[in-house]
């Protein structure tokens, strides 16, 4: 052991290393350029992002506006149809705060899991279902605001060769005028996490449950940091911007202690296709790459995520790892509903866990949740449905 | 009428602006030469590299002796701690404006200038390459490192531990599309190589690993480093470059692929070193501004000769050396600052006898 | 999905080389290819951030570098034995050529879908009825997949929401999640819409090649309901 230790020999250590943007060396076009240059050549419409919204800095350190109400919600196939507690958490933050939101039907998949599934489709079908959504969106005057990492992902993408392919746009748009709908690209595609980030502190503000004594780790999905990687949200004050700010910063906000673990950056082993029909193999990833490394580095009570696949793998997975002894057993959220639980949700009626797999009880009985009793309540609310006392819980039902 | 100026601003004092000096002073012509800092040297000076790269000479020794014959030298007027803030005027005839750094100017007359304003080393955190650079301590890179090895005291800076496995990480910041730095930035496989021998050399027992997609050690520095890196210091070179670098207890571990192997590896390591490659300096774009010459797309100073004059920029009677007009090695900047030296004089004689007095 | 993979280039012999050419030029005639492949100096960047390539014998790297090459027997290899295995998650988006080994996949398995390759048979063959789910209703999963014999690796859970599958979807608070056989609900307007689109951008001919059954089906569904919206349309 040196005596000596030159930290200030290497410019003070890595904790004095200060990350600073300079947006003048962005290496990528801004596609905020290209999207209003293609507005002014008449190309498309820009539906642009409705005041108020919040600003915040990308990858790059360029700006993104993130509009706090008057949105669209682009709901997500997994998520309503599998862990609809997910979506219903997104609502219930947005009635929570009195914000005018529109839950539309006049919308369908981005099916852009199919199309990195079975690779059934082409651009043009994938980027004609993009901008009739965001057409629909822009005919109610509500902007866009996306579920799905991989909607979220894949519509950036189809931005992007509608930006560089004028044969695709023109073709989109001869389909879309068959349809009856004007050509509209939103002003900037927006991940409903980049909402629930912003919206943080106000969440922090409404917190009736205390979190400091849990310990989380996060997954970032792939899709929504590495499928064109630009416009996820950085902050210099997380993770010294080397890492994407969402879902850890909202952790942070409401007092959450994130640790971290040394494959954070690995898939969740969804795979698409994989999930569906291979999967022997989401789940072994899953479990052995994710899971056990999480529970053997920081052991901790929850893992968050921020997208439909991250959640159905890194949940789901866990009960045949549980059969093969495997170390698992880590309750598997979005922020949405973590966010939602601090604010005083209710876990099943709100957060509906009854949906996801792996044991969520303790994790409840820490945060000082009577989770039998909350049990007991979602159930007393069955039976009014079943005994057709009522035919629908309300949004009033969830909150009484 | 004005005499012009046969006088010739240099601009930094680094190995090409030493150079370029020496070389005005020696053909009986006078060189002013503006330096930022307080002192000659460079890079290699103000980083602290421990030895030079292929010959592993002490820099301090080197870099004195390349000094030695401008200081006290009636052919070369230094002003430390001054910078160029403007420029008029045509090849010939330009006057320049110097500035301390009280703010005190004085405008000066020059018959030809000589960029000579170099690299600055690529800040290896600014683009979310996760190594870690940020995060944690035992992540450093190549200057890091020779910080160290001149100190003689090569530790694992989160504990003060000799460490028993370290590696290099070649290209950072190079070669790499999504940063925006297309270009090989030349030295750091010499560089890495000879810091891996000198690792070997300060702490026998550490294990030393490179990191690499090609090595590109040309010329000399294949037999003067490269193979004794390999043969007598048993350095290992892997080819497949890391994706990113992570914390696992007190080790760091390195995801890459053995390309060899062809497959994906995860080694741990108790020091990461990262191969950070050039960016023009901060007084290389500020210079470019001031008089006018056209940068590339990396930003550095275009030269318009192609192989055939490398020193030559877009203004004439303005001309650069060094790594301001790319990545450069210390033998390329000296060959550069001379033959900057010899088209400045060319520039001024020229201009001298066109322009009756 | 063969392991080891063979890369000798001997695994297809009997292909004539003129049809691999014709598929590779395919490939690179996408107007995605110029954004997913620039060339490869083999750094491996992509295959230390691949998932599929811990447990597969898939290498991102070997398949752009069989595409930068233009070697078209080793392309031909990997898109019978090899383009299946990727997850199409985009970590190897990381490559510092600026390649998408991912979305070159993804132009891959479309060529492959398109040319009928027996491979895309192969790989498809289960996920029948998720391509009939997400053209047919516009949701990709639906709450009514969650059936015990589907998932029997999802553990007892999934009996419990099949058992209160009706009454738990009554029991979510917003209104469009009530649905059973979609994941939402979704207008009657909005589907015809969606059929006119597969319709006008001749997805349904890739899957007519792929599988003709599930063509058919389709097709009986979608005519219907584009007949009853007003609509004279034909897949065919």
């Amino acid at each position: 052991m040196s005596d000596f230790i030159p930290l200030d020999v290497i410019n003070g250590g890595a904790r004095g290393r200060k990350f600073e943007w300079d947006t003048a060396r962005a290496p990528t076009e801004d596609y905020h350029d290209a999207v209003l240059q293609l507005e002014k050549e008449g190309e498309w419409e820009v539906q642009r992002v409705p005041e108020p919204y919040i600003e915040v800095n990308t990858r790059y350190g360029r700006v993104k506006r993130i509009p706090i109400e008057r949105t669209w919600h682009h709901k997500s196939c997994g998520q309503c149809g599998h862990i609809p507690g997910y979506s219903t958490s997104i609502y219930w933050l947005n009635r929570k705060l009195g914000l005018d939101y529109l839950d539309p039907k006049d919308q369908t998949s981005c099916t852009a899991w199919n199309y990195y599934a079975s690779a059934t489709s082409n651009p043009a079908a994938q980027a004609s279902v993009a901008m009739r959504n965001f057409a629909a969106a822009a005919e109610t005057d509500y902007f866009p605001i996306i579920h799905c990492g991989t909607s979220f992902g894949h519509y950036k993408e189809v931005r992007h060769e509608l930006i560089h392919h004028h044969e695709l746009r023109r073709k989109v748009r001869d389909v879309l005028s068959r349809l009856g709908k004007k050509l509209v690209m939103p002003e900037e595609i927006v991940h409903y996490s980049e909402w629930v980030h912003v919206m943080r502190h106000r969440f922090a503000e409404l917190q009736t449950i205390d979190m400091s004594h849990i310990t989380a780790t996060v997954h970032p999905a792939c899709h929504y940091h590495k499928l064109e990687a630009e416009d996820a949200i950085y902050d210099p004050e997380i993770y010294g911007a080397q890492r994407t700010a969402v879902i850890t910063g909202t952790l942070q906000a409401i007092g959450v202690n994130v640790a971290d673990y040394s494959s954070w950056y690995d898939c969740c082993g969804f795979g698409f296709r994989h999930i569906l029909v291979s999967r022997d193999f989401s789940r072994s990833f899953a479990v052995q790459r994710k899971i056990e490394v999480m529970k053997e580095e920081v052991n901790p009570d929850v893992t968050v995520t921020h997208d439909t696949g991250c959640v159905t793998t890194l949940d789901q997975s866990q009960f045949a790892g549980q059969a093969h002894d495997r170390k698992v057993g880590i309750p598997v959220m979005s922020d949405s509903q973590m966010a939602a639980l601090a604010m005083g949700a209710h876990p099943y009626k709100v957060l509906q866990l009854h949906w996801h797999n792996t044991n969520n009880k303790p994790f409840l009985e820490k945060l000082g949740i009577d989770q039998a009793q909350k049990w007991a309540e979602f159930e007393a609310a069955c039976d009014k449905l079943k005994s057709g006392e009522k035919k629908y819980l309300t949004w009033e039902d969830a909150d009484a | 009428m004005r005499m012009p100026s046969s006088d010739i601003l240099v601009i930094g004092g680094g190995p090409a602006g030493i150079q370029a000096a020496r070389g005005i002073a020696d053909l009986g012509y006078k060189a002013i030469v503006v330096e930022k800092r307080d002192r000659l040297g460079g890079m290699p000076d103000e980083a602290g590299y421990a030895a030079l790269t292929p010959d592993m000479r002490d820099t301090g020794e080197a870099i004195a002796e390349m000094v030695a014959p401008i200081l006290d030298n009636p052919g070369v007027e230094l002003r430390f701690g001054t910078t160029a803030t403007a420029c008029t005027g045509v090849a010939g005839d330009f006057n320049v404006t110097l500035q301390k750094a009280d703010g005190a100017a004085e405008d000066i007359c020059v018959g030809s200038v000589i960029i000579c304003t170099g690299f600055k080393h690529f800040d290896p955190g600014r683009e979310t390459q996760q190594y870690g650079y940020y995060q944690y301590d035992d992540v450093i890179t190549l200057v890091d490192c020779e910080r160290m090895l001149k100190a003689k005291n090569f530790v694992r800076p989160s504990n003060g531990e000799v460490p028993e496995r370290v590696c290099f990480i070649q290209c950072v910041g190079s070669r790499d599309r999504q940063i925006g730095n297309e270009y090989c930035s030349k030295v750091c496989c010499g560089v890495a190589s000879k810091e891996a021998i000198e690792i070997r050399q300060q702490v026998p027992g550490c294990r030393v690993f490179v990191f690499y997609i090609d090595m590109r050690m040309y010329g000399y520095w294949e037999n003067e480093i490269y193979w004794p890196a390999q043969e007598k210091y048993k350095v290992n070179y892997v080819k497949g470059i890391a994706t990113e670098v992570v914390r696992k207890g007190d080790k760091l571990i390195v995801k890459g692929e053995d390309t060899t192997l062809r497959r994906p590896m995860e080694v741990p390591m108790d020091m990461v070193i990262l191969s950070v490659g050039m960016e023009p300096s901060e007084g290389t774009e500020a210079m470019a501004k001031v008089f006018g010459v056209k940068q590339n797309k990396y930003r550095f100073i275009e030269t318009i000769g192609g192989a055939l004059d490398t020193v030559s920029t877009t203004v004439s009677g303005i001309f650069a050396a060094g790594a301001c007009t790319g990545p450069a090695d210390l033998e390329d900047s000296t060959s550069s600052g001379g033959a900057a030296a010899m088209k400045a004089i060319a520039c001024v004689r020229k201009a001298n006898t066109q322009i009756p007095a | 999905m063969e392991f080891p993979l063979d890369l000798s280039g001997s695994a297809y012999r009997d292909v004539p080389f003129e049809e691999k050419e014709r598929l590779l030029d395919e490939v690179k005639s996408d107007l995605r290819f110029q954004d997913v492949m620039y060339g490869c100096y083999e750094c491996g960047i992509c295959v230390a951030a691949c998932p599929s390539a811990r447990f597969y014998d898939f290498s991102p790297r070997v398949i752009a570098q069989a595409v930068a090459r233009e070697d078209a027997d080793l392309v031909y290899t990997l898109m019978n034995d090899s383009i299946w295995d990727c997850s199409q998650c985009f970590s190897c988006d990381r490559c510092p050529r600026a390649n998408s080994p991912g979305g070159l996949i993804t132009i891959m398995r479309e060529v492959a879908v398109n040319n009928a390759l027996q491979t895309a048979r192969k790989a498809l063959e289960g996920y029948e009825r998720i391509i009939y789910k997400i053209m047919s209703t516009g949701t990709q999963v639906s709450p009514d997949m969650l059936q015990p014999d589907a998932f029997p690796d999802w553990g007892t859970h999934v009996h419990e929401i099949a058992d209160n599958l009706e009454i738990w979807r009554r029991a979510l608070p917003p209104e469009t999640l009530h649905t059973t056989e979609t994941g939402w609900s979704i207008d009657d307007k909005t589907i015809i819409e969606l059929y006119l689109i597969w319709h006008m951008t001749g997805v349904m001919d890739m899957i007519k090649g792929v599988d003709e059954g599930l063509f058919m089906i389709l097709v009986d569904v979608m005519e219907e309901r584009l007949e009853e919206a007003g609509y004279d349309v034909e897949f065919e």
